[in-house]
């Protein structure tokens, strides 16, 4: 079942030259940000070690992103747009249960994100504030948080209208969210070998929550 | 409600939902304590437990009437997840009474399945890699329940064909959170009535050396070295370099188990050669390698039409440290009869030195039947056992019992016991007849 809501994963504009080059010098800045980042550590990197690294003048690199919360917040919209195109492409997990689906989804997320934990790490804790751009109430993630309800509301709905789960709306996207978060936290703090605890936490709450919502809550 | 056929029946309502809430209901409090962050293996128990309730409701809505009394027969005979830790028990010792021992031939360690994503995930976890990445071809789907765990086909890039086991994840941490509360104050007693400290030690060293698969490959190792004489055996070869803790890589092992291979109807001779074989692994592993591959549950075992055996499966092996082979050369020559001394020596083998004589002695006849079924006493006596006779089994089977129903029986002998009555389940189905006397001699000599 394929929503009105689907989008492409950009909004559409004009494709010229000039912005392709935007998009490739975007892409130039970020890798080299995220090489040192896991080289040298998310605090020890300066914007001058990063603009030499990707071969652009210190002050053209803040044209593209002021701070490096700009960076981390371009990064993430990478990442999604990766996860939904690697979800629309792949036929198997595509036809794959919920529970499989949903633990997909959050394993790649992580899976691409271990490179960078560190990284990842400050950023979540400047999350917190609520006055940062990064925070999930600040307007500058909106686009990207809308983008991530949609898509999960969107395999949320697939599932119902195969009679796996009764259909949980919005609800349900809001929720799988939340638990992405807490999830992502949860691995953060992981020191397990091969962050095992949290494959064996994600496996076994998403299993636990596809059975309540399909009985409609937990019988305690 | 359901068995008149409506189709829309209420959940929760009566019947089948109504009947299992007491299952469900205690599987999803424990699957609430295995919900801590840390996991417990009663939670993941628990969560085996209502999953399958869930593919049962899944079948029921399927096949409505018609299957509704299997069903619910199936649901009476499910067990609580306390339960199963309580036969697990058991197995490693000897805590448990009579009714986890009807079971102890054939129980395993059980963990939830995984989906192709997590099977890959652990993996990778563990070995720095993706399966793709380390093999030719990784089949997604497992092809065998493993104790812990589930077994992949793959074919490495040398084009070696080779089974992969692959560990649920964190399932060491979940054992050692469910034995931290093993040893708190209330709970032993509430599970089993009998768990002292020594005996929850003894189930801690077993389970934990059971999650590591390191120590399975050095298993596997021992076994080839100590058996290489044995030219009808074939065991799995490991591949270190693509082993770890939590994965296993080893040579796929050819062959049926016990029930396929039965199915092309062997014949009698063919029954008889592998009896024989499996006799005289079990003597050798017993006298000799003084270790002994210790999960005979069924699927362990894979037989070829030509009389190869395979064996697989090397998380469970027992180090031997009573003489096995005094107390076989004794029953042999029914050494007992000779005298209140010898008798009482036999019996410190069977009981530890702990137990009087006077009580120890009560087993005596017990020891007389079931050295009369498996080394037939007098000249004229067949010395074949004939272990498809059902009435061979089951003295067999008795007395063992009875020996491990005895809580004041040694754990050692109580362990050979267990294996042994495996052994003994396997040849009854294969209808195997065996010189045991004969196979005992030969390994006797040679040790």
């Amino acid at each position: 079942m394929r929503s009105k809501h689907q989008k492409p994963t950009r909004p559409t504009r004009p494709r010229g030259k000039r912005h392709e080059n935007k998009e490739r010098n975007r892409q130039a800045i970020l890798k080299a940000a995220l090489d040192l980042f896991a080289e040298k550590g998310f605090c020890q990197t300066t914007t001058r070690a990063i603009s030499r690294k990707a071969k652009i003048a210190e002050g053209t690199l803040f044209n593209y992103f002021q701070t490096k919360e700009d960076l981390a917040l371009y990064f993430f919209e990478q990442e999604l747009a990766q996860i939904i195109a690697w979800y629309q492409r792949d036929k198997r997990i595509r036809n794959a249960g919920l529970p499989e689906k949903l633990f997909a989804i959050i394993h790649r997320l992580l899976d691409r994100l271990a490179p960078y934990e560190e990284f990842i790490g400050a950023v979540y804790l400047r999350a917190l504030q609520p006055a940062s751009r990064l925070s999930p109430l600040s307007l500058s993630t909106q686009e990207q948080n809308l983008r991530y309800l949609r898509f999960v509301r969107e395999i949320l709905a697939e599932a119902a209208a195969e009679g796996e789960i009764p259909d949980t709306g919005d609800l349900g996207a809001y929720g799988f969210a939340l638990f992405h978060l807490a999830v992502i936290t949860y691995w953060l703090q992981d020191r397990s070998g091969g962050k095992e605890d949290t494959l064996a936490l994600l496996d076994r709450c998403l299993k636990l929550a596809a059975h309540a919502i399909r009985k409609g809550g937990w019988d305690w | 409600m359901f068995e008149t056929g409506c189709p829309c029946y209420p959940e929760g309502g009566l019947g089948l939902v109504k009947k299992s809430s007491g299952a469900l209901h205690r599987g999803l409090r424990l699957g609430k304590l295995g919900l801590s962050l840390t996991g417990s293996y009663l939670g993941y128990q628990a969560q085996n437990i209502f999953l399958s309730e869930e593919k049962r409701d899944q079948r029921r809505r399927r096949f409505q009437t018609q299957s509704s009394r299997r069903v619910r027969e199936e649901l009476g005979s499910m067990k609580g997840a306390v339960m199963k830790l309580g036969q697990l028990l058991s197995q490693q010792t000897h805590a448990l009474p009579e009714a986890a021992i009807s079971e102890l031939a054939n129980l395993q360690m059980h963990a939830p399945g995984m989906h192709p994503t997590l099977a890959r995930a652990q993996f990778k976890s563990s070995l720095g890699l993706a399966p793709e990445d380390a093999f030719r071809t990784f089949e997604e789907e497992p092809f065998a329940a493993a104790s812990l765990g589930q077994v992949h086909r793959a074919v490495t890039r040398e084009g070696k064909k080779v089974a992969v086991k692959i560990q649920y994840p964190a399932i060491r941490t979940a054992i050692e959170n469910d034995l931290k509360l093993l040893r708190s104050a209330t709970f032993p007693a509430r599970l089993t009535g009998y768990a002292p400290a020594d005996i929850i030690d003894e189930i801690q060293r077993g389970f934990l050396e059971e999650t590591d698969y390191l120590q399975e490959g050095r298993n596997i190792e021992l076994f080839a070295r100590e058996l290489k004489g044995f030219d009808f055996l074939t065991l799995p070869k490991v591949h270190w370099d693509l082993t770890s803790e939590r994965v296993l890589t080893m040579s796929f092992v050819e062959g049926e188990i016990i029930s396929r291979f039965l199915e092309r109807h062997p014949s009698q001779a063919l029954r008889d050669l592998i009896g024989t074989r499996m006799v005289e692994l079990y003597y050798t592993q017993v006298h000799e390698l003084r270790a002994l591959h210790a999960d005979h549950h069924p699927g362990n075992y894979l037989f070829q039409p030509d009389g190869w055996i395979g064996l697989i499966d090397f998380g469970c092996v027992k180090r031997i440290n009573f003489d096995a082979s005094s107390l076989i050369r004794s029953c042999v020559g029914r050494t007992w009869r000779q005298g209140d001394k010898e008798a009482a020596r036999v019996l410190r083998l069977v009981f530890g030195p702990r137990i009087p004589y006077a009580r120890a002695r009560k087993m005596l006849p017990t020891l007389e039947v079931m050295t009369s079924v498996l080394y037939p006493e007098g000249k004229d006596a067949d010395p074949l056992v004939d272990f498809g006779k059902a009435q061979s089994l089951k003295v067999l089977a008795k007395t063992l019992k009875q020996a491990l129903r005895d809580k004041v029986t040694n754990p050692e002998f109580a362990f050979i016991s267990r294996a042994e009555l495996g052994l003994f389940s396997l040849l009854h189905q294969l209808n195997a007849r065996v010189n045991v006397r004969e196979i005992w001699r030969r390994c006797d000599r040679g040790s």
